[in-house]
Order: C-alpha cells, then sequence, then structure tokens
C-alpha cells in the first residue's frame, strides 16, 4: 500500500513543481509532422479593419492579471525553434556574418534571366525570374521618385532582423540590363483591368520604364531567393494555426512577436501587418512542418516601398482622441509626429530620430501581439536591439549600397540614435540585468545599461532564499545577502534581488545545484 | 516487498510522462498532442473571405470596368440639374493599353442630357505624347442666370436651357515631368432656349438680347487654343506641397453669325505650402478668365465667365455672377484629421467685372466656410463643404478636389463644366 502512495505521490509533486529536469529548454522540442497545411490567404483590408475597430485575440488590457509571455524558456527566452532563433544577442556574429544575413553566397547567377511571371499594378512592379542555376528569384524595384529606398531598406532590416533571430528569406540587391531578361513560355500578364494576357516584351519594357536606373543605366533591384518549401499564407498576430499541432502558443502572447513592437519601433516598420509574414511549409527528415518568416522589409527605415513614408509614421491612422483633438481645435493641436524634421535623402524616405519617441511609436493600426506588449517583453526586444554596436550598424548599413554618403551616414546615425533611445526607455522599466551566471561562487550578472553607457550601474539588493519546487515557496535564508552563494545542498535556490531606487523592481534568479554543479535555471521580473 | 519500490518508482517514472509530463519537453509534447486532436483546415472567416476575393477578383475593379465595358454613371451633369444616371462604355485596355476609349449618355431627373464620346492616346512618343478626341453633346435644361454684371441680384435669379454639340481634337506634349504644352482645335455648336425650371423665371422673359447676348440665336464656333501648364504639385489627386499653374489661350471663332468672335485667355494658379510635415497646408488659388473682342462684337452670355458655387465663391448659389470677366481668389487652411480625412476652413473672394482693367483687388464678393474631405489614398472622394456670405450659406456635397479641373483642352471653353 506504502508503494502504492508512492507511486501517486511522484508524479503529483513533480505535476506542481516549478521547473523540470531540463529546463531551460533552449529549443523547441522537435516538430511534429504537420499532415494538412493548405494556402490560405488573409485579406489585408481584413486585417486592417479587424484589428482597427474590431478586438481579435486575447488582450492583457481586459484581463485581471495580465499574461506574461509564452513560449518561453524558464529564462525568459523564446525557444529555439520555428519561430526564431538565437543569434547576435546570445553568440557575437561577426561583421561578416552580420552583412551576409539569411544566406548571402547565391545571388542570382550570371547569364539569362528567364522571367516566369510579373505583376505591372500594385505597390511596385516586379517579376519572378529563374536564373541559370534554376533558383527562382522575386524581383522588386524601387520607385521613380526614390532611387535605391525601397531596395536598400529591405537590404538593411532584412540584415537586423536576421541577426536578432526572425527568419527572413535570402534577398540581395542586384544591377542588371535589359538584355539580361528573357520572357519564359507561357507567360501571363494582368492586364490593367484585371483580365490575364500573354506577356510580351512590351511589358517588359513598360514595367522598366517606371523604375529608375543607376548612373551607368542599369537597374536596381531586390533579388528574393524563393523561400525553401511550400508558401501557406501569412501567420496573424493572434491565436494559432488550425492545422499545425506545433502551433501551441497564442501569437498574441508569444514573446518574439510581442517584442517586435520594439524592434519595428527602431526601424520603423510601421506596415507591420499579418500579411507582410509569412508561413512556409518545409520537409526536413522525412517530415513536414510550418516554419514562419518575416517579410517585405522595404516598408521600413523611412521607405513606404513605392513611395517616402509617411509623416504619419509611428502613429494609427485612425485614432478617436487624436483625431477628435484634431478636429475640434481645427488643427491647432499637432501631434508630436507632425513635427519631425526629415532631411532630404530620396534614398532614405522619411526617416529621424530627434522626435522619435519608442514609447509612443504604434503602427498603423493595432496589433494585438504589440499590445498585450509587457516591460519584460520589452526588455527582451531592447536587450536585441542594443546588441549591435556602432560598428555593426554601419557594416550593415553598407549592404544597403546607398550610392549618396551622406544618405548612409543619416541612416547610420538615425539607427544609432534610435536603438539608444529603446535602450534608455526600456532599461528603465525593469531591472535592466541579464547574463545571469555562477562565478567564482558569486552569483554574476550583465547590468547591460552599464555595460552600454546609457548611465551607471543599478544598486541592488540581494536576498537569498531556498526554493521548493514542488510548492513553489521560497524560504528566506536569515542573513544571506550579496552575491556570494550561500552553501547549497541539492535542489533549488533562489536570489532575489531588488532595486534601491524602485522596490518594485525585482528579478528573481533561480539556481539548480545538483551533482555539484550550479546552473541558473530559471528568472522572473517584477517592475 | 522489496521488489516492489523499484517497480512502483519505474511505474511512476514511466506514467509521469503520459499523465503529467516530467519534463519541460513532455509538457509541450501534451499540448501538441492536445491540439493534434482537435487539428482542422486553417480558414477564413465569411467576412474575410468576401474582402478577400473582393481584391483577388478585382472586383472593384470589374465594377468600375463594367461588363465588358459597360458600367452605370452616376452624376457628371452640371451643378442644379438633379440627380443623373446613364450608361457608360469604358476600355482603357485597347491597343494595349494604349487607347483609351470612352462614351456616356446622362440623363438627370432635371431634364437635362449629356453625351459624350472621347478617344484618347496617352502613351505615344513612349509617354511623352497624348493625343485626345472629344466629341459631346449636352442638352442642359436648367442653368441658373441673374444677369450680366456685378450688381446682379439674387431676386433675378433665372433659367435658360442650353444645347450645345462640340468636337475637339486635343494634342500634349510632355516637356518634362513638370511642363506640359499642348493645343486644341474644335468645332462648337450652340443653341440657348427657354429653361424648364418653372420655380424661376425663363431668360428670356426677363433679359432682352442686348442684356443677355446671344440668348435668341443660335450660332457654331471653330475655337482653337494654346495651353501651357506647369505642375509640380506632389500629388495631382491630393496636393499637399507645390504648385499648378495653367494657362490657355482660345480664339473663338463665330462661323455663322459673325458678330460673337472673342478672344479668352484662362489663368489658373495653384500653390500648396505645407507645414508640420503636410498635416497642415495652406492651399491658394487664383483664377481669373479675362475675354476681349473686336469692336462692335459681343459675347453670347452662355459663353461668359460665371462665379459661385462649390469650387470658387462657395457662400453663393452656382452661377450667380456673369460678366465678361472674372477673378477668384480662394485661401484654404486644410488641417488632417486622420489618415482618411481633412478638415478645411476657406475664405473665398472674387468678382466679375467688364473690362479687363478692372483686375485688381476691389469689390470683391466674399464667403468664408469650413469643410471636411474624405480621401482614400490621398485622393478626394467626398467634400463637404459650407460656405456663408451675406447672400446666404450653401452646403455642397462633391466628389472632387475644391481646385481640381482638368488639365486644359475644351472644359475651359465651354459655358459649364
Amino acid at each position: 500500500m506504502r508503494y502504492l502512495w508512492t507511486l501517486v505521490l511522484i508524479p503529483l509533486s513533480l505535476a506542481g513543481q516549478r521547473f523540470y529536469a531540463d529546463d531551460p529548454l533552449e529549443f523547441e522540442p522537435k516538430p511534429r509532422n504537420v499532415p494538412m497545411a493548405a494556402n490560405r490567404k488573409l485579406s489585408d483590408y481584413y486585417d486592417l479593419f479587424s484589428n482597427q475597430f474590431g478586438r481579435p485575440g486575447e488582450r492583457n488590457s481586459e484581463l485581471g492579471e495580465p499574461t506574461r509571455a509564452k513560449g518561453v524558456s524558464t529564462l525568459g527566452e523564446p525557444m529555439q525553434g520555428a519561430w526564431w532563433m538565437k543569434r547576435h544577442y546570445y553568440k557575437r556574429m561577426s561583421l561578416e556574418a552580420l552583412q551576409l544575413g539569411a544566406g548571402g553566397r547565391t545571388p542570382p547567377s550570371e547569364g539569362k534571366w528567364t522571367i516566369v511571371s510579373a505583376k505591372n499594378e500594385g505597390v511596385t512592379p516586379g517579376f519572378t525570374v529563374v536564373d541559370g542555376a534554376k533558383r527562382m528569384f522575386f524581383v522588386k524595384f524601387d520607385p521613380m521618385s526614390n532611387p535605391e529606398m525601397a531596395t536598400a531598406a529591405d537590404a538593411v532590416t532584412g540584415r537586423l532582423f536576421h541577426a536578432m533571430g526572425y527568419h527572413v528569406p535570402d534577398n540581395y540587391i542586384v544591377y542588371f540590363s535589359e538584355e539580361r531578361l528573357e520572357i519564359g513560355k507561357d507567360v501571363k500578364i494582368t492586364g490593367m483591368l484585371g483580365k490575364k494576357r500573354p506577356m510580351v516584351w512590351a511589358d517588359v519594357e513598360e514595367i522598366l520604364r517606371k523604375v529608375p536606373k543607376t548612373a551607368d543605366g542599369k537597374y536596381r533591384a531586390t533579388a528574393s531567393l524563393a523561400l525553401p518549401g511550400k508558401p501557406i499564407g501569412p501567420p496573424r498576430y493572434f491565436g494559432t494555426r488550425a492545422d499545425d499541432p506545433n502551433d501551441v502558443v497564442p501569437h498574441e502572447h508569444r514573446r518574439d512577436y510581442r517584442g517586435l513592437h520594439v524592434i519595428d519601433a527602431w526601424l520603423d516598420h510601421d506596415d507591420s501587418r499579418a500579411i507582410n509574414n509569412i508561413d512556409i511549409l518545409v520537409k526536413e527528415g522525412g517530415a513536414q512542418y510550418i516554419r514562419h518568416y518575416q517579410l517585405d522589409f522595404g516598408s521600413t527605415l523611412g521607405s513606404a516601398t513605392a513611395k517616402a513614408n509617411s509623416a504619419r509614421s509611428g502613429t494609427y491612422f485612425f485614432s478617436w482622441k487624436e483625431s477628435a483633438a484634431q478636429l475640434f481645435t481645427l488643427g491647432l493641436y499637432v501631434p508630436y509626429w507632425a513635427k519631425a524634421d526629415y532631411p532630404k535623402f530620396e534614398s532614405i524616405g522619411k526617416f529621424e530620430y530627434k522626435v522619435f519617441d519608442p514609447e509612443r511609436w504604434v503602427p498603423e493600426y493595432p496589433n494585438v501581439a504589440f499590445l498585450n506588449r509587457l516591460p519584460d517583453d520589452e526588455f527582451w526586444a531592447a536587450k536585441q536591439v542594443t546588441a549591435f554596436t556602432d560598428e555593426e550598424l554601419k557594416a550593415i548599413v553598407a549592404k544597403g549600397e546607398l550610392s549618396d554618403a551622406k544618405a548612409a551616414e543619416w541612416l547610420w546615425r538615425c539607427l544609432v540614435e534610435r536603438r539608444n533611445k529603446i535602450g534608455r526607455a526600456y532599461f528603465t522599466k525593469v531591472l535592466p540585468f541579464d547574463e545571469f551566471r555562477v562565478e567564482g561562487g558569486e552569483l554574476r550578472w550583465t547590468d547591460l545599461p552599464a555595460k552600454l553607457g546609457y548611465w551607471g550601474e543599478t544598486a541592488v539588493d540581494v536576498q537569498w532564499s531556498s526554493f521548493d519546487n514542488g510548492a513553489g515557496r521560497k524560504s528566506p535564508i536569515a542573513g544571506q545577502s550579496g552575491t556570494k552563494l550561500p552553501a547549497m545542498r541539492e535542489g533549488y535556490w533562489c536570489a532575489t534581488l531588488t532595486s534601491r531606487s524602485k522596490k518594485t523592481q525585482t528579478i528573481d534568479v533561480y539556481l539548480r545545484y545538483s551533482g555539484g554543479e550550479t546552473a541558473v535555471v530559471g528568472i522572473d521580473r517584477t517592475w | 516487498m522489496a521488489r516492489s519500490v523499484p517497480f512502483a518508482l519505474l511505474m511512476s517514472i514511466l506514467l509521469v510522462p503520459a499523465v503529467f509530463g516530467q519534463t519541460r519537453e513532455a509538457e509541450i509534447e501534451a499540448a501538441r498532442s492536445a491540439k493534434e486532436k482537435v487539428l482542422a483546415p486553417e480558414t477564413v472567416t465569411k467576412a474575410e473571405q468576401v474582402l478577400r476575393d473582393i481584391k483577388d477578383q478585382k472586383v472593384l475593379e470589374r465594377l468600375s470596368t463594367g461588363f465588358h465595358g459597360l458600367r452605370p454613371k452616376i452624376g457628371n451633369m452640371v451643378t442644379g440639374a438633379g440627380f443623373a444616371l446613364g450608361p457608360e462604355f469604358y476600355r482603357a485596355d485597347l491597343l494595349r493599353e494604349h487607347l483609351e476609349f470612352r462614351t456616356s449618355a446622362g440623363f438627370s431627373f432635371g431634364g437635362s442630357q449629356k453625351y459624350e464620346i472621347e478617344a484618347r492616346f496617352p502613351k505615344l512618343a513612349s509617354e511623352r505624347l497624348e493625343l485626345e478626341f472629344v466629341g459631346s453633346h449636352r442638352n442642359y435644361a436648367r442653368l441658373g442666370y441673374y444677369g450680366q454684371g456685378p450688381d446682379s441680384l439674387k431676386i433675378d435669379r433665372t433659367n435658360y436651357r442650353m444645347e450645345d454639340t462640340s468636337f475637339d481634337a486635343i494634342v500634349t506634349t510632355r516637356v518634362n515631368g513638370k511642363i506640359w504644352l499642348g493645343a486644341s482645335l474644335g468645332k462648337f455648336y450652340s443653341n440657348p432656349g427657354p429653361g424648364n425650371d418653372r420655380r424661376y423665371i425663363s431668360t428670356e422673359r426677363k433679359f432682352t438680347a442686348a442684356q443677355a447676348p446671344g440668348i435668341d440665336i443660335a450660332t457654331n464656333y471653330i475655337r482653337p487654343s494654346i495651353f501651357a501648364q506647369l505642375d509640380y504639385r506632389n500629388d495631382p489627386l491630393g496636393p499637399k506641397a507645390g504648385g499648378n499653374y495653367v494657362m490657355q489661350y482660345s480664339w473663338n471663332d463665330d462661323r455663322k453669325l459673325n458678330q460673337y468672335d472673342f478672344r479668352r485667355l484662362d489663368i489658373d494658379l495653384q500653390q500648396y505650402i505645407p507645414f508640420f510635415n503636410r498635416t497642415r497646408i495652406i492651399a491658394l488659388r487664383a483664377k481669373t478668365i479675362l475675354t476681349d473682342t473686336d469692336r462692335n462684337e459681343s459675347i453670347p452670355f452662355y459663353l461668359q465667365p460665371v462665379l459661385g458655387g462649390s469650387d470658387d465663391l462657395r457662400g453663393f448659389r452656382p452661377f450667380r455672377f456673369t460678366d465678361r470677366n472674372m477673378v477668384v481668389y480662394n485661401a484654404e487652411y486644410r488641417f488632417e484629421v486622420f489618415a482618411g480625412l481633412d478638415g478645411a476652413v476657406f475664405a473665398d473672394a472674387g468678382k466679375v467685372f467688364p473690362r479687363r482693367g478692372m483686375l485688381n483687388f476691389r469689390d470683391l464678393e466674399g464667403s468664408v466656410g469650413f469643410g471636411l474631405r474624405f480621401n482614400v489614398k490621398n485622393a478626394t472622394f467626398l467634400r463637404i463643404d459650407t460656405g456663408f456670405s451675406h447672400e446666404g450659406f450653401q452646403v455642397w456635397f462633391k466628389f472632387n478636389d475644391v481646385f481640381n479641373q482638368r488639365r486644359f483642352g475644351t472644359s475651359t471653353g465651354q459655358p459649364v463644366y
């Protein structure tokens, strides 16, 4: 009978435990096979209206206790896998790796590019081509009014997103002359009234007439290597895909999606809506699963792809409060973003740093994942943004291949200053410590703003507790303060760091002592 | 019994992942297992499906395109004609999108009719040359006329019928991205008659031929013109910066009676001064029409410049003032309310006058008002303006930008457009 109780009690105690043996989990478990996942398109108009006037997803503002980010390890890091990977912040990438981005070694081959489809409408004209090595590329151009703008934005932002861990396509800036193009067999083009008809060379010429040429008479474009796998439509910023067994965390509660708000603010990616992401059904090891990509970075860094971005960038298309204020004061109330001063760089568009306020920046319309972000989500994103040094940003900006050195300098300056504003804004909302580790019998950490030179070290008090993993209860150890580890026996321990200047800001750092080894296994932040 | 202890432990270890999950991975797998049991095709709501299909199937484009180019046309009649409706055939994809063809007929509840036919070649010489042929027949049943001169009285309102037919050929060349030059040649037939609006007396019953030249007789014209435009507005559909300066000079040669020859100069200057990143705009316009004739010649009253209405003096009725010359100055302060709506406060001042030497800032009629402009992608699709003057107030619902106009060509040469 006693053994029967043992049988029952052990699982019960394990079920209630805070940490499991495999915590912190670094990677998502191997993805399950996705048996069926059909392509489903979303409506961008519906996305706009439902997010602007509806309330999709689960909103933190409507919950009594806000939901902390899910899909994260006990250290608060998103698990690596189909959504996100640890990159630059966690393991510094070389300048070369940062410049290469998601690939960087397989641009379209020399020789003829065969057009297999074309677009003479929409935001920008473009082609889909197959190069001599039979690889497919999507070719997109700059607008006539802003040579180099959208292609540079795509090149720079794509690399930054990659370095911050997101899955992105392998994009190249290419230069080519008309002679390189040829029309494939049976290629159709949609006419201005929506009818398809065979594509002829005059269509190519008409598309090329709408795009700028370089000084030496070539066309400059972004060539985006087709992603390996089958596109099945964009993931939304809320809910989960009904056909994906691996998608179990509502997107509005994913840290990698909530934190995007901060990243998008940095890069002025105000066009951050569902249709600018894509799900790809990939096959690996005989199974197929869905990988989630960020796409279309042509509308960032002052570019709105087909023209310079609007000065409205950083505010919603519509908000009751701001609209009423402007209407009833006959425009005497001027929103802060309207006061920005943009230098005239056609290859940049509208990008600045002086008026930029990361705390007030919002995308074009509400995004529930962004709205759900909490200070620890912001901290997670901000530490990635601030991980780029000035030199690294300069190297990445160089990949935008801007012919105007002053424009490149301005872009770099904006990225640096906006990065610093983000660091200063979000490192004050939580205790800005990270990279907790045990060294020489002491608990150590990195004080990020001190390391980055934003301000001096933040003073904290440290209180040690033993931690009952089953009950989730801390028991303070009398007289045990400071960074020196207490005498430990097998089990869990907790160091509570409390800011001396703001007592609500704390971090519980959990350690597991097992087999003579001490490891940091969990972090809890309050603010 | 001793053998039972390891057995129980073994069982517990084996059972834990299955029942509760003793690892984080098992916990995630449990969630995946649960989801796997309820997998379903990813779908979108009906509403989203409809909106998506509207875009994918280019429903709006098809609606505007019509059935094989045939579609209804609403409005496009002179102000005061009443609600108008009619069929239109429009194709912009002929000759591999090098020929636009349009023909339409419109009928209003007020008894007016309008028939138009137009062929346009917009992409000649690598889009540097445009050629356009336009023909129209209009039968406007109730145009307002208050008498000639700046001192005409509101109570003298009359109405007349204007029937005209015109054919014009227009050639335009783009000198560069901002400058256009062109010329037109056309034939114009006019035939005035009694108005059908019984609320007001018919014009010919109140005004004599001396007071309203041409009221009693039909004539026709050959009308060549030259024109030039400097347009550096940032977006002609919804300008927020830049300027647009248009000038047209036309010769109107009365081929039938040889007593109504005249020359006409149209000048329209627009300037848009933005501030606060184009969220606030001062829009200014000065527009004048000056005519002149040889001695003993006069200008039919219905071809004389008019003032008043939704596009110039907004506090006055349409066509409130008529004379051989006119000038109007408009100033608007526009402010963005949100991305799809602008507010405006405006002031208009203008006058008609008999002699060109009276082109000055004296004796101007004035109106002030406010308005709202709804736009999509910067282009105004609905304008609601309320104008006030000493003659009362007017509320205008219009589907165009206040200063918008056809670039040049025949429109400025006709009595109303």
